[in-house]
């Protein structure tokens, strides 16, 4: 990053590099199509050929809003757990929500070999990806009410950190069990939906999980000045005034609902919600949140495009999963980053 | 050595006549493409994964593993009442035949026990859920049946306490066999029931004959099997000669990827059979190929029918699952089908059961789907079109 530019021209590279990784994502693909009918579909929702359209309508475009939804969503949750607990390694997971919304999956799935489990799903008609999502949307839930139920009680955010990490164990074993008592074929959708995916989300999903990380995202923006403030340490923000239990809960409300439902929709998706703030810190060299909240959602957005392309694996017919991606190829690039900015106190 | 197969084997059966047959020579069957051609015996015509070799006084079934340009074997012998197991074979479990009693830890295993009319001696199952044989399910009722914890996670101790005469369990053969080791020290063989790996459904079919061999009813096993051969060789050559060739889709995509049966798999044989067009039929593996669901948009947007699409019951079902789906022609054209007919109370497929013995059945079912009029009318066994 060049130090020399300014604010503006830092802005400007980064939704030029947004724009130019979302026109990638939407051309990059097994079936190959030239980038000027990408455009031309974009533009005037026609194409010469039915098979692309649909390819680029229904796939494509759902799929990268998914990846921009997922991108800002989980990274903003990463930099609200940092500043929380001012610790560089905090990630959106750390209270237990990714492992929440897992277990909620992993009721469905696993003891989905239970009949009457089985005939409660059909009776309530709730087939297929729904069912999933909502499962997922409870278990997130269930440990969240949990987690701020006891941040009532709990003074000090490393307290809270340590009970979070308690709770996440307490919730992964609780799977565990769960998959060892289970069926390979069941083990392995179940381990499927841990890879996690950015293609199984489009038409009514794709407008909840907007409407939800949306709504994220606007309470993370009005609580930047609590967050500058939690950053110089609990004390000093009561002494600025700051009701600090009350910051805990709003703080802890929003990554939930942003991790949350991001895992309901796509899975577990790791290493975006650490790396990106940190690249957010070192781009604009700050730690104002109002600026960092953006840098973090362009970033995040950038990087989980670029992420989904190199998924797609050019001329391949397969595709690789989402999470094992964003941390191979995510994780070098964090380490590049880090050494040549010779900054390596995030803080 | 004589090149002539049938004089090699003369010799042969006549040197374990006069009991000086070599004990080192991996078998006296000739093997010519995966074809054991023993006089007398059993003929394994499909099937790669396993042979039947009788030697004097008493046979020995391996189990091969031709994965990866490997050949492990695992051997058993099985020696009848009054025969005394061989002592020139150290190492190798030995099954007192006829087996009495047996634990079986996959559905499969019900269908070709049942087969082989030896449901009766099913006494231990992986899991109670996933039975449709009316006999097994007596067992389980009356409590002769015990539930053992399925592959992977057996219980040792209940096992070992039942005793039974052999295991059957569906690890692939590749894998180590530690996981069995307690049990198989205690003295009860664990037998790997492979016929997931074989890559046609005679092959699959086939693997009843081991079945056979352990209750000592090869010959009327062989007999029934044979019928079910002439059966399916007729309906694949009705199948394959059909003038058209409708195209096909299997399964659902599932969160971007599209899990379809790889080429040299049973399931792409099985289409072949039937005059099906699949557009994977020429990959390599016998598995699935996870494609990328772009990959198949464009065949399955135009594909004639869409088979087994899992679990799912009507088309609201599949819309459920994506609306994107509905953009199919063969959901448009009302040409979804499933192999959910046989599916009981308690919500176990009898296709997983039965179906792995009567590969006619099923082949039958998708030429009457994909071929109307060119078979009898009847109706679907195993299948059931999605309304």
């Amino acid at each position: 990053m060049d130090r020399t530019l300014s604010g503006l021209g830092r802005w400007t590279g980064l939704f030029l590099l947004l724009i130019g990784a979302l026109l990638l994502d939407l051309s990059a693909g097994a079936v190959r199509i030239p980038l000027r009918e990408v455009l031309h579909i974009l533009f005037t929702s026609s194409a010469g050929d039915e098979t692309w359209l649909f390819i680029v309508e229904k796939i494509r475009i759902p799929k990268a809003c998914t990846a921009v939804l997922a991108g800002c969503g989980l990274s903003i949750g990463g930099l609200q757990m940092q500043t929380l607990f001012r610790n560089p390694l905090a990630e959106p997971g750390v209270l237990g929500i990714t492992a929440g919304a897992s277990l909620g999956v992993a009721a469905v799935m696993l003891a989905g070999g239970s009949m009457a489990t089985l005939y409660a799903i059909k009776e309530l008609g709730g087939g297929g990806s729904w069912l999933v999502t909502g499962a997922a949307c409870l278990g997130a839930a269930g440990v969240m009410l949990f987690v701020l139920m006891l941040s009532r009680r709990v003074r000090d955010n490393v307290t809270m950190l340590i009970i979070g990490l308690m709770i996440s164990s307490i919730t992964i074993a609780v799977t565990s069990i769960w998959q060892y008592f289970s069926n390979p074929e069941e083990v392995k959708e179940y381990l499927l939906w841990t890879f996690g995916s950015l293609g199984g989300v489009s038409g009514g999903q794709l407008l909840i999980l907007a409407v939800t990380i949306v709504a994220g995202l606007v309470v993370a923006f009005l609580s930047s000045k609590m967050l500058d403030a939690l950053l110089l340490g609990e004390n000093y923000a009561r002494s600025m005034g700051l009701t600090v239990e009350r910051a805990r809960l709003i703080i802890i409300c929003s990554t939930s609902l942003l991790v949350g439902s991001i895992t309901a929709f796509c899975g577990p998706i790791g290493f975006l919600g650490i790396a990106v703030p940190h690249l957010a810190r070192g781009a604009f060299n700050t730690a104002n949140h109002r600026i960092l909240i953006p840098a973090c959602c362009v970033i995040g957005s950038i990087l989980l495009l670029l992420c989904d392309s190199i998924a797609q694996w050019p001329g391949s017919q397969t595709v690789l999963p989402i999470n094992i991606v964003t941390s191979l190829v995510g994780a070098p690039m964090v380490i590049f980053l880090l050494l040549r900015t010779r900054k390596l106190k995030p803080f | 050595m004589s090149r002539n197969p049938r004089g090699f084997l003369c010799i042969s059966l006549f040197i374990i006549a006069v009991g000086c047959g070599e004990p080192k020579k991996p078998g006296q069957a000739i093997v010519s493409g995966g074809t054991a051609v023993v006089q007398g015996q059993p003929v394994v015509k499909y099937a790669h994964g396993f042979r039947i070799d009788h030697r004097a006084g008493y046979r020995e079934v391996s189990i091969l593993n031709r994965a990866a340009g490997r050949s492990d074997t695992l051997r058993y012998l099985l020696v009848d009442p009054g025969q005394t197991p061989p002592t020139d074979r150290p190492g190798i479990p030995v099954i007192h035949t006829p087996v009495k009693t047996m634990v079986v830890l996959a559905s499969s295993h019900i269908g070709l026990a049942e087969f082989a009319g030896a449901a009766d001696r099913i006494t231990g199952l992986g899991n109670f859920q996933y039975v449709s044989s009316p006999v097994v399910r007596e067992g389980i009722r009356s409590g002769k049946v015990k539930q053992v914890g399925i592959d992977g996670s057996t219980n040792n101790e209940l096992v070992i306490a039942m005793h039974p005469g052999v295991m059957i369990t569906s690890t692939n053969p590749d894998a180590a066999f530690g996981q069995y080791k307690t049990i198989s020290d205690a003295g009860i063989p664990v037998v790997p029931d492979a016929e997931w790996l074989e890559t046609t459904p005679l092959g699959r079919a086939e693997w009843v004959k081991v079945i056979g061999a352990l209750i000592d009813r090869e010959d009327v096993v062989g007999k029934k099997f044979d019928s079910v051969e002439r059966a399916y060789q007729a309906l694949a050559a009705i199948g394959s000669s059909a003038k058209t060739k409708p195209s096909v889709i299997i399964a659902m995509p599932w969160k971007g990827t599209w899990y379809t049966p790889a080429g040299e798999s049973y399931m792409a044989r099985m289409l072949r059979d039937a005059g099906a067009s699949y557009s994977w039929s020429d990959t390599k593996g016998i598995g699935s190929l996870a494609l990328n669901v772009e990959a198949v948009i464009p065949v399955a947007l135009k594909a004639d029918y869409w088979l087994n699409v899992g679990y799912v019951d009507s088309r609201k079902d599949i819309q459920a699952k994506d609306p994107r789906f509905a953009a199919f022609r063969a959901f448009r054209t009302d040409s979804i089908y499933n192999f959910n007919k046989r599916v009981n109370e308690l919500g176990s497929n009898d296709y997983w059961e039965s179906g792995l013995v009567n590969p006619h059945l099923i082949l039958a079912d998708l030429i009457r789907i994909l071929h109307p009029g060119v078979l009898p009318a009847d109706t679907l066994y195993y299948y059931k079109q999605l309304k």
